[in-house]
């Protein structure tokens, strides 16, 4: 397997008036072409940071972030959100699909932006709600909505998955299932996945658990064998 | 606490405060200012009246001796009289200006009001008071001596005292519209002035009581056959010229203003309603920590009310002080009038008024909606509203349209109340800029018609009362001339009773009349035509007969109307010099007009007049129009640009979400600008056609206010149109522009913290 994602020394400060918050501390990791890569910490410990500096959102005070190869910490805004469109598949604690599209409007959108060739009615087959396609997504579960995002985000043939909190706002039910389809999307279709939480129940599930505390790294473990999100004990 | 909170909501939204304060400021500025100006007019001239007081009528008959005064006392009616000698002078300078010389038995009716100098004294053989227009044009001051001609006379008094004179509002002579003051000017002066012992007054000054026709109707069946003629304040030439101003003013300062804050008004109210739907959530947090409903309510109300309150204030006192003085100016180079004061009317106040109790009451019923419900559902966002497919979605040409095209419908769909507005809003302003440029068409229209289409000639010699018949003919015959008898009639239907012109004309290719579309119409020897605006007054048409009888004398006579045709600025009859005669009228020419550059003097003749010279005297006269126009559109643009960029922040606001998610998923900035452009472009579009016919209405409404004398049809010309349609379309991209920066500037991440 070979390495997709590099944090080289990172460091994050933001300021503000004479105060200066170290956010991401020399921070350093790496992540492997399709692995399921679970980032825990507390509140407030810099996994938001790490989540945005890796999704372009923001960007580094000092250090390198090596994706495919591009260091993505010298893109300026218009090569950010190029590396954005083709990159990152984003998937929020609360879905943000767009209202005044149907689901599959959401999914085709993404050909507006990346030059793939996909059939919108195929992706949403394969997280399940083929036939949810004309349907807005105010008239969908919440759990319907997050599968709808993961169809989304999955469309751009991304070079990863980027999930914050992806469950955070479902019940524990339907939230395996969403888990469960992010697991399998990485150990079948080889995609990588970045999810972002604090429940650390989840770290079994991972092949790789990068834990932070105070913008640092605590620990880093490869799990040699990661159990199935559906054999957890929630 | 509150208000602590209330400071820095606004401060947060400082653009959208800061456009509710510019609506009702600019809404109550543009309306107190225009109406401050036409109620100012108003004012200064009826208080000018009453401190001066004007005549309430002129009586004129060729001797008024004591009997004659005896007479009209004992009619009862009368409450005060005032005879006096009105006589033309010529006063000793270059260019012979022509002076109306008053000499006066008393001086209580149409005083002369005084500027500087001493007080007019009717005992004074030397001294002669003067218009100060004329003294002022002249260099003349109190003191100098000055010489007049008339009849054979040749005086020469002291100026005691300059000032102006309530019948000399308006005065200009009878060749050109404007007044110029180099040339013309009055003068009062004693009886004991004159140069014999008795004087042939001419003119009677009379105070009455009731209505000017019931005063007429008894002095007509006492003194028939003594005296000329009768004329009320009202046909007074002054006074009415006056009006006539007045009345256009008005008109403009009635429609334009009330166009324009409701426009404000409208956009003022929904910004306040969006603003509160915006602080759903906050209102649901401070119902649960146990404010009161009476305290949220309290709270947000007076969000809007400081700053409308404060608009609406300033725009009260800065309108009618700095609008009309743009005005005044132009207007005082044709009317003297000693003051020119913006006035306030209790009308502003009320409509202010209105617009803060509105702004009040749309706030109070905004967060009563929220604050009734219960604060567990308020404390969540308005689940958002559910779209459906609707029928353009089925159709099979609806996937294959771009995104920009399916998000910008839906959004639209979604959202109908803001669509509605921001048309709204767009419909005001190119109406309004519509009527600016068809008041400018409508101006330009009017002199081709006037001074190129009907009129041909290049000089118009007018003659001299006491011209001869000989002398006429000569005149004529030298400059290979055609001559024109023009004339104040009056002119009676079945239905209305009009004063307007008679045209007596011989064939003639220098004047030709035309219909209203400009074509060149013959009008027979044995046949008689009425302008259109007068037929559509008197309710007659071609076939009718109508009554009427020339100013001055009393013989009325019945034609039938053979001919329509139209004239821009002189409504009445058209006939040749063989139908008058047949209809036992005299034939007295007024005037010979010529294709010859006309600069010599001829005896008989009074003045000559270029056409350049009448252009350009029209060219001054719509000055102040010109003025009025531009700051029109200075306004509606204005108004334009406030309305789609507060309609447009509202929409931002709404969507700032969806716009944060496309801008995460990698959209780029320029396609997310385009998304907002979209839509910005389809209201525009549709409130522009739709402002189209109304701005065509307001102008037709405006042109037949616009007096009996005018006849002007609303259009706009092909240019114009353009320019509307690109001003619309420009304010509408500008106001895109100031997005782009905002979307640029959008923090992702915060945006996408919030739960739905």
């Amino acid at each position: 397997m070979s390495t997709i994602i590099e944090f080289k020394n990172v460091n994050k400060e933001y300021k503000s008036g004479d105060h200066i918050l170290k956010a991401m501390d020399n921070v350093n990791f790496t992540i492997d072409e399709g692995e399921f890569v679970v980032i825990l910490g507390p509140s407030g410990a810099g996994k938001s940071t790490l989540l945005n500096l890796l999704g372009g959102l923001d960007s580094v005070t000092s250090g390198q972030i090596i994706v495919n190869g591009q260091n993505v910490e010298s893109f300026n805004d218009n090569q950010l959100t190029e590396y954005r469109a083709k990159n990152v598949g984003f998937i929020f604690q609360f879905y943000n699909l767009i209202p005044n599209l149907t689901s599959l409007e959401n999914v085709e959108l993404m050909k507006d932006i990346v030059d793939v060739d996909i059939n919108g009615l195929d992706v949403l087959d394969s997280v399940g709600l083929k036939d949810h396609a004309s349907q807005f997504p105010a008239q969908l579960s919440g759990g319907e909505q997050q599968r709808v995002s993961i169809a989304r985000a999955v469309a751009k043939q991304p070079t990863m998955l980027l999930c914050d909190e992806p469950t955070g706002a479902l019940d524990s039910k339907t939230g395996v299932l969403i888990l469960n389809l992010l697991q399998d999307m990485s150990n079948n279709k080889n995609t990588t996945v970045v999810i972002v939480t604090h429940n650390a129940i989840l770290a079994e599930a991972a092949d790789k658990v990068i834990r932070i505390k105070n913008g640092q790294i605590e620990s880093i473990v490869i799990n040699e064998n990661p159990k199935k999100v559906t054999d957890l004990e929630w | 606490m509150l208000s602590k909170k209330m400071l820095r909501d606004i401060r947060k939204h400082k653009t959208q405060f800061l456009s509710i304060f510019l609506m009702a400021f600019l809404g109550v500025f543009v309306f107190a200012g225009v109406g401050g100006e036409s109620v100012g007019l108003e004012v200064n001239i009826d208080q000018y009246y009453e401190d001066t007081n004007l005549a309430d009528g002129w009586i004129y008959s060729a001797n008024i001796n004591d009997l004659f005064l005896y007479q009209v006392d004992c009619l009862g009616a009368t409450t005060q009289m005032e005879r006096q000698l009105v006589v033309d002078s010529v006063a000793d300078f270059e260019n012979d200006p022509d002076i109306t010389l008053h000499f006066v038995e008393n001086n209580t009716i149409s005083k002369f009001y005084l500027i500087k100098g001493e007080p007019l004294d009717i005992n004074d053989e030397d001294g002669v008071w003067l218009d100060k227009s004329f003294a002022d044009a002249k260099g003349l001051d109190v003191g100098d001596n000055i010489t007049f001609e008339f009849e054979g006379f040749e005086i020469e008094k002291e100026i005691k005292g300059l000032g102006y004179s309530p019948e000399y509002v308006y005065h200009a002579s009878t060749s050109s519209v404007i007044p110029d003051f180099n040339k013309i000017g009055f003068a009062y002066l004693s009886y004991k002035a004159f140069p014999m012992d008795t004087v042939p007054y001419n003119v009677l000054n009379v105070k009455f009581d009731g209505t000017p026709e019931n005063y007429e109707d008894i002095l007509s069946y006492h003194m028939d056959g003594y005296y000329s003629s009768f004329i009320p304040q009202s046909e007074h030439s002054s006074v009415s010229q006056f009006s006539e101003e007045m009345d256009q003013h008005r008109m403009m300062g009635d429609i334009f203003p009330v166009v324009f804050i409701l426009i404000a008004m409208l956009i003022l109210l929904t910004t306040m309603t969006r603003i509160i739907a915006h602080q759903r959530t906050q209102i649901g947090i401070l119902k649960a920590s146990g404010f009161k409903n009476r305290s949220i309510i309290l709270h947000y109300v007076s969000y809007g009310f400081w700053l409308v309150l404060i608009g609406s204030i300033l725009g009260l006192v800065i309108g009618p002080m700095t609008l009309p003085q743009l005005f005044y100016p132009s207007m005082s180079a044709t009317y003297k009038m000693p003051s020119w004061d913006p006035a306030w009317s209790m009308n502003f106040v009320y409509v202010a008024a209105l617009m803060i109790i509105m702004s009040l009451a749309v706030s109070y019923y905004a967060v009563k909606n929220i604050s009734d419900e219960k604060p567990a559902d308020t404390i969540r966002p308005k689940a958002p509203k559910v779209s459906s497919s609707g029928f353009v979605e089925k159709l099979g040409f609806w996937k294959h349209l771009s995104f920009n095209v399916r998000w910008n419908y839906r959004d639209a769909k979604r959202n109908k109340f803001r669509a509605l507005m921001t048309i709204i809003g767009v419909i005001g302003c190119s109406a309004l800029l519509v009527c600016a440029f068809g008041m400018y068409d409508g101006m330009n229209d009017l002199k081709e018609w006037e001074y190129n289409q009907i009129n041909h000639y290049d000089s118009k010699l007018v003659i001299d009362e006491n011209a001869t018949t000989s002398q006429i003919n000569t005149v004529a015959d030298e400059v290979n001339g055609d001559k024109l008898m023009e004339g104040a009639i009056e002119i009676e239907s079945d239905n209305a009773k009009k004063s307007s012109s008679l045209l007596v004309l011989n064939d003639t290719s220098l004047v030709t009349p035309t219909d209203y579309d400009w074509n060149k119409i013959e009008i027979a020897d044995d046949e008689v035509s009425i302008s259109q605006k007068m037929a559509d007054m008197l309710g007659v048409g071609v076939g009718d007969t109508v009554k009427w009888h020339i100013m001055g004398s009393d013989k009325w006579v019945k034609t039938k109307i053979d001919k329509i045709h139209a004239d821009p600025i002189s409504q009445g009859l058209i006939l040749s010099s063989e139908k008058l005669e047949d209809l036992d009228l005299n034939y007295t020419p007024t005037s010979i007009v010529t294709a010859q550059h006309v600069n010599q003097s001829y005896d008989g003749v009074k003045a000559a007049n270029s056409m350049k010279d009448m252009t350009s005297s029209w060219d001054e006269l719509t000055e102040s129009m010109w003025l009025l126009i531009y700051i029109l559109i200075f306004f509606a643009s204005l108004l334009a640009v406030i309305v789609l960029y507060n309609l447009g922040l509202l929409s931002f606001t709404e969507i700032e979400r969806e716009i944060a998610t496309l801008k995460v998923l990698g959209f780029k900035s320029g396609a997310l600008r385009r998304l907002l452009l979209t839509q910005n472009l389809w209201f525009t579009a549709i409130g522009f056609i739709l402002g189209l016919p109304v701005g065509y209405i307001i102008l037709a409404v405006m042109w037949e206010s616009s007096g009996d004398s005018f006849y002007i049809l609303p259009s706009i010309s092909p240019t114009n149109f353009l320019l509307t349609a690109v001003i619309t379309f420009a304010l509408s991209i500008l106001v895109n522009l100031m997005f782009s920066r905002k979307i640029k500037k959008l923090d992702m991440v915060e945006s996408l913290k919030s739960g739905e």
